[in-house]
Parts: C-alpha cells; sequence; structure tokens
C-alpha cells in the first residue's frame, strides 16, 4: 500500500478575498494509495483537490508531484496536468464531440498517440467501462451514470499517475451510482492512486486506504477506514457521522 | 392596371433605368459581403482578447484598446461614422468610396459582432473549459477545440441577425455618394417624380435578400444541431 510518495503537500492556503478556504493543509498521498476526503459541504474539499492540478493555484504553500514542485514559478502546468486525470461532479464531457472525440482529442493533439493508436485504446477504454457500443454517440444522449463512465475513460485515455475525483456520484440517480463506483473500485483493484472527494461513505469505508476529514480549510483527522469510522476521536467529525451514517 | 403598366415602364424601362437599382444592387451585395468578412475577423479577435483577459488577466492593454473601440462604434451613430471615415480619415487618399463604404461598415460590424461572440464564450459552461485544462490541453487548444466550436453554435442566431442588420444599415451608403441599392432607387425617383414603383422595388430586393440570408442562417443552424440529440 504504500509505495513512493507521489504527491506532497505542504502548508497549503487558499484565499478567496479575505475569506481562507484551505488554512494550511499538509499531506502526502503515496503510489497506489485511494484517499477518500469526506467533509461538510463548503469546507474546503473540492477546493483542496482542484488544487492539486492547479485548478485553483494556491495562494500560499506548495505542491510537489513527482519530486517536482508544480507551484513554482515557471512550471509548465499543462505538462504536470497530463498525468494527473481528473473526473469532475458534473462529468464535462465535451458537448460539440462524439464519445470517440471525447477521449482520443487530448492524447491526438498532444502528440502522446496518432489517430489510429488513440482510437484503438479508446475503444478499449470503452470496453473496459461497459459501454463499447458508445464511441459514435454524443454526451446529450447518454444518461449520468453512461457520462461519468466515459469521463473516466476519457481521463484514463492519458495514462495519468493519479486520478482526482470530485464528488462523481453527487450529480447521479441514485440507480446510476453503484455502476460509476463498480468502475472506481476496479480501477483501485488495479492499482491507480486515486484521491476522491465523496459523500459514499460506503465507498470510503471499503475501497479507500486512508480517510480524510477537511472541514474549516484544515485536515481535522486522518487515518485508516477502520479507525475513521469506528473510532473518531474529533469532535466535528463525530458529529458529522453520526449524521451522514 | 393601364396606368401601372405606364408607371413600370417609365420608371425601369425608359433609358434602362433598371439598371441603377441593378447597380445598386451589386454595390449593396459587394459592401455588405465584404462588411461582413470584416465584421467577423474584428469581431472574433476583439472577443478572444476580452475574454482571454476575463479569464486569464493576461493582455490588459490590448483589452482596454478594444474596451475603447466598442464604446466609440456602439456609442456613436453609424452614419457619423461613415461620414467621419469618407470626410476625415480617408479625405487625403484616393480610395474607391466602396472601399470606404466596406471598411466604415466593416468597423462598425465588428464591435457588435465582438459583443455577440463573446456572450457566446461566457454561456459555454466553465466546466467545458476546466475538463479541457485537466487534460492538458493549454488555453488556445481549449479554447480551439472546445470552447469556440460551441460559443459558435450559440451565437448563430444573433450573429444572422447582425448581418441582416448590416446589410440595411448600407443603405445610407447613398451619403457618400455611393450608388447602392436605395441610392438607385433614389435617382430613378429624381428623374420620374414617382415614388411609389422605385422604393417599392428597392424594398422587395432587400425583403428577399434578408429572407435568403434568414434562409442560409437557418440550414446552418440545423446543420450544426442535429449531431447533437
Amino acid at each position: 500500500m504504500n509505495g513512493d510518495t507521489l504527491i506532497e503537500v505542504r502548508d497549503l492556503h487558499k484565499y478567496y478575498g479575505k475569506h481562507e478556504v484551505l488554512r494550511g493543509i499538509d499531506t502526502q498521498i503515496c503510489q497506489g494509495e485511494v484517499v477518500a476526503i469526506i467533509g461538510p459541504s463548503g469546507c474546503g474539499k473540492s477546493t483542496f483537490l482542484r488544487s492539486l492540478n492547479l485548478l485553483e493555484p494556491p495562494t500560499k504553500g506548495q505542491v510537489i508531484f513527482e519530486g517536482n514542485d508544480i507551484t513554482a514559478p515557471g512550471t509548465d502546468v499543462d505538462k504536470i496536468r497530463q498525468k494527473i486525470g481528473m473526473v469532475f461532479q458534473q462529468f464535462n464531457l465535451f458537448a460539440n464531440m462524439n464519445i470517440r472525440d471525447n477521449i482520443t482529442l487530448a492524447p491526438v493533439k498532444l502528440g502522446i498517440m496518432t489517430k489510429e493508436q488513440a482510437e484503438k485504446r479508446a475503444l478499449e477504454l470503452l470496453e473496459r467501462v461497459g459501454l463499447p457500443d458508445k464511441a459514435e454517440a454524443y454526451p446529450a444522449m447518454l444518461s449520468g451514470g453512461q457520462k461519468q463512465r466515459i469521463a473516466i475513460a476519457r481521463a484514463l485515455a492519458m495514462n495519468p499517475d493519479v486520478m482526482l475525483f470530485d464528488e462523481p456520484t453527487s450529480a447521479l440517480d441514485p440507480e446510476m451510482v453503484g455502476e460509476v463506483l463498480g468502475i472506481m473500485k476496479e480501477l483501485a483493484r488495479d492499482g491507480m492512486t486515486m484521491v476522491v472527494v465523496t459523500h459514499e461513505m460506503g465507498f470510503a469505508r471499503e475501497v479507500a486506504s486512508r480517510v480524510m476529514f477537511i472541514n474549516e480549510g484544515l485536515i481535522q483527522e486522518e487515518n485508516t477506514p477502520q479507525e475513521f469510522f469506528e473510532h473518531p476521536k474529533n469532535a466535528r467529525l463525530q458529529e458529522f457521522l453520526s449524521k451522514v451514517l | 392596371m393601364q396606368a401601372f403598366i405606364e408607371d413600370f415602364r417609365l420608371n425601369f424601362i425608359e433609358d434602362g433605368r433598371y439598371k441603377y437599382i441593378l447597380q445598386g444592387l451589386g454595390n449593396t451585395l459587394i459592401i455588405s459581403l465584404l462588411a461582413v468578412l470584416v465584421g467577423i475577423a474584428i469581431g472574433f479577435l476583439v472577443a478572444i482578447i476580452r475574454s482571454n483577459h476575463d479569464k486569464t488577466g493576461h493582455m490588459k492593454v490590448a483589452n482596454a484598446l478594444c474596451k475603447i473601440y466598442l464604446t466609440v462604434v456602439r456609442g456613436t451613430p453609424t452614419m457619423i461614422q461613415l461620414l467621419i471615415i469618407y470626410y476625415v480619415i480617408f479625405a487625403t487618399v484616393n480610395v474607391p468610396k466602396i472601399v470606404v463604404a466596406f471598411v466604415a461598415f466593416g468597423l462598425n460590424s465588428g464591435a457588435y459582432v465582438a459583443e455577440i461572440v463573446r456572450s457566446g464564450i461566457m454561456a459555454v459552461d466553465q466546466g467545458q473549459f476546466e475538463a479541457g485544462r485537466s487534460l492538458g490541453l493549454n488555453y488556445k487548444q481549449t479554447m480551439r477545440y472546445i470552447v469556440m466550436p460551441q460559443a459558435f453554435k450559440n451565437v448563430l442566431p444573433a450573429l444572422g441577425n447582425e448581418f441582416i442588420v448590416l446589410l440595411k444599415e448600407t443603405s445610407i451608403s447613398g451619403y457618400i455618394g455611393l450608388t447602392d441599392l436605395t441610392h438607385g432607387g433614389d435617382i430613378i425617383r429624381g428623374i420620374t417624380y414617382s415614388p411609389l414603383l422605385p422604393l417599392l422595388a428597392v424594398a422587395i430586393i432587400y425583403l428577399i435578400l434578408v429572407m435568403g440570408l434568414s434562409y442560409c442562417m437557418g440550414r446552418l443552424e440545423r446543420r450544426l444541431r442535429t449531431n447533437e440529440r
């Protein structure tokens, strides 16, 4: 479980104007880990996740990815992001292209694969997420669960070293949550390093190697799922778990 | 009926007067077409600069220049702009009037196209942009492959409307002594002192042009929409 450190976060702060959303986060994410982040709404979970690939540039502090400080000035952020896949709550499939083009756009335009290689890979990935017949479909034709599975395939097409999930099942109908979580479980089993902001306590308990409770811009508790859910120490976490479990 | 035929002969047939209309129609078409192209070029450029500034905070100087351009062009009447460009800016150089006209109308239309396109860019969900960037595409690639195609689709109806306005606005070209469609009709009216038919003919031709334009825009819109659902 504990391979080399993949991402190291040092004293991360984020301000929106005067409001301090992240108030000094320190943590490490190791190769092969599955980290679940839970916490109340508006506490900074998503902001923290989004600062890992600099979609939200931190105000202060450092993010070190594979040994390189990516918050340092002059870093080629685009190059770094190629190695960090991201899945969004709202799927964000490109509405103007079909599923195949959604998946192949980045690898082809970034010169990582030829069109033929990317299309072959796209079909493999569609097979993997259980939607091999949707290559020609457009996002608007798909259900939420299907869209999210495609979004995962699209991120995987870049062969990332880590996958970030920002509440991947929160916008789904209840009966579609399972199909998306199923694919995420498979990914975890295959050894993908994952950071998942989620409200799915079952998933956190079952799949995560570590659970993190973020509240008021700080990591207030982190532990193995067993300890985290059975013996929470932080008072706010106890209150939170009593409400959601 | 006899009177109508006589009137028609007087206004259009005698001395080949229909040629004024034809010549005017030709000029109107040339001015409109070139002005639309100039307007699109300027409009997209300004919209891209402005939204780049809004999204990234870069290009401060260019953005300020664009804002001045938008304020001046949208804040003054088109006719005054046409006259200033003809009598002041091109006063000392010998440029054909038709060039003056399409430059003036193009500069004018560009300001409106710019704001239409910018609204279309802003209407594309921010998530589309973030998804592109999260895959490692840079700002330019994300705009080109993901945001702009969707923005263009969003703004087609408004853009079509702007082209219609532009086509009809060229009817003030007569103020710089250029024989456009309207001016062509006026010349006939000045000769025959019979206003009804020349004005009616001019109006009908504008109407047909606009209907044709609407039809083409509608087809383009449908073609871009079909692959979506």
